[in-house]
């Protein structure tokens, strides 16, 4: 006899189907009936627990909305250096997506569809890394430089670009070429590169590149 | 007399940039002065309430002010 499942575990079962669906297909390639026939449920046992496919949608995103503690966590353990806290805040982003792709696929499917509200989500997730690197580089870059602001604004940028691009090479497409590096190595290099590009090395880091309060 | 030592505005900023900056301003601050801190971003609220439980100092208070979020942390002695 089949095990009847609780509410909570209902829900948690609509979600994790639904989870996967959205990753390979987007939100407007899935129907409701779709995710209620994966999980064996008629579509008004699923409308008990969501009312609408953007609302069953949006819960999957709030799932991969917990980074926040690791973040907090992240900048209490690791001092206020400009590389210590972007190194860890990174890494703190690419493992929730080593453990998890499907909040990649659904990004990159997001970025598609044009969804406002979706798009406002993931954007707010870069914006943690995009507003540390303006706010950092705005204290520390002389402010002689010429084209100063621009240099800022494409700074965060290539950093969103580069960390995307190693997550989508390494979780989505493994390529052989870079099959002996491991997720963590490439995007330690890749962060160890970025400071360069921005003229910051590990010893002037030391010194003074600090987050000021 | 201002119920607070310091202020931080961290207006617009997205996590954990205030909680990086709090944690800065609080690192110059005496045992026991209190900092105030506005913030735009509503995660700031769990944020904060974190960063107090993990550091220790004290979240005084936590509430809502024309539309942003406005903390009291006092350093821990």
């Amino acid at each position: 006899m089949q095990h009847r499942l609780s509410g909570p575990e209902r829900r948690e079962s609509i979600l994790s189907a639904a989870q996967g669906l959205f990753a390979s297909k987007g939100f407007h390639g899935v129907s409701v009936d779709e995710i209620a026939r994966a999980v064996d449920v008629s579509p008004a046992i699923l409308y008990r627990h969501f009312d609408s496919k953007q609302t069953l949608y949006n819960a999957v995103l709030e799932k991969f909305s917990c980074q926040r503690q690791s973040y907090v966590d992240t900048i209490v353990n690791h001092g206020t250096r400009f590389e210590d806290a972007l190194a860890g805040m990174t890494q703190v982003y690419i493992s929730g997506i080593a453990e998890n792709p499907d909040i990649l696929k659904i990004e990159l499917h997001s970025l598609l569809e044009g969804n406002p509200a979706t798009q406002a989500f993931f954007q707010n997730r870069w914006k943690s890394f995009t507003d540390y690197i303006e706010f950092g580089l705005n204290e520390y870059l002389p402010y002689d430089i010429p084209n100063r602001e621009k240099i800022i604004l494409s700074a965060g940028l290539m950093f969103q670009g580069m960390i995307r691009e190693v997550l989508i090479q390494k979780c989505l497409q493994p390529q052989d070429r870079l099959v002996d590096l491991s997720l963590y190595e490439l995007s330690h290099e890749l962060v160890t590169l970025f400071l360069h590009s921005i003229g910051i090395n590990k010893t002037q880091l030391s010194r003074k590149a600090r987050i000021s309060g | 007399m201002s119920d607070f030592d310091s202020e931080l505005d961290a207006s617009g900023l997205n996590c954990p940039l205030p909680i990086l900056r709090a944690k800065k301003a609080i690192s110059a601050m005496e045992a026991g002065q209190t900092l105030r801190i506005i913030a735009t971003d509503p995660g700031s609220v769990k944020d904060f309430e974190a960063f107090c439980k993990q550091t220790g100092n004290e979240l005084k208070s936590s509430g809502e002010e024309n539309g942003k979020f406005v903390f009291l942390i006092q350093k821990a002695a």
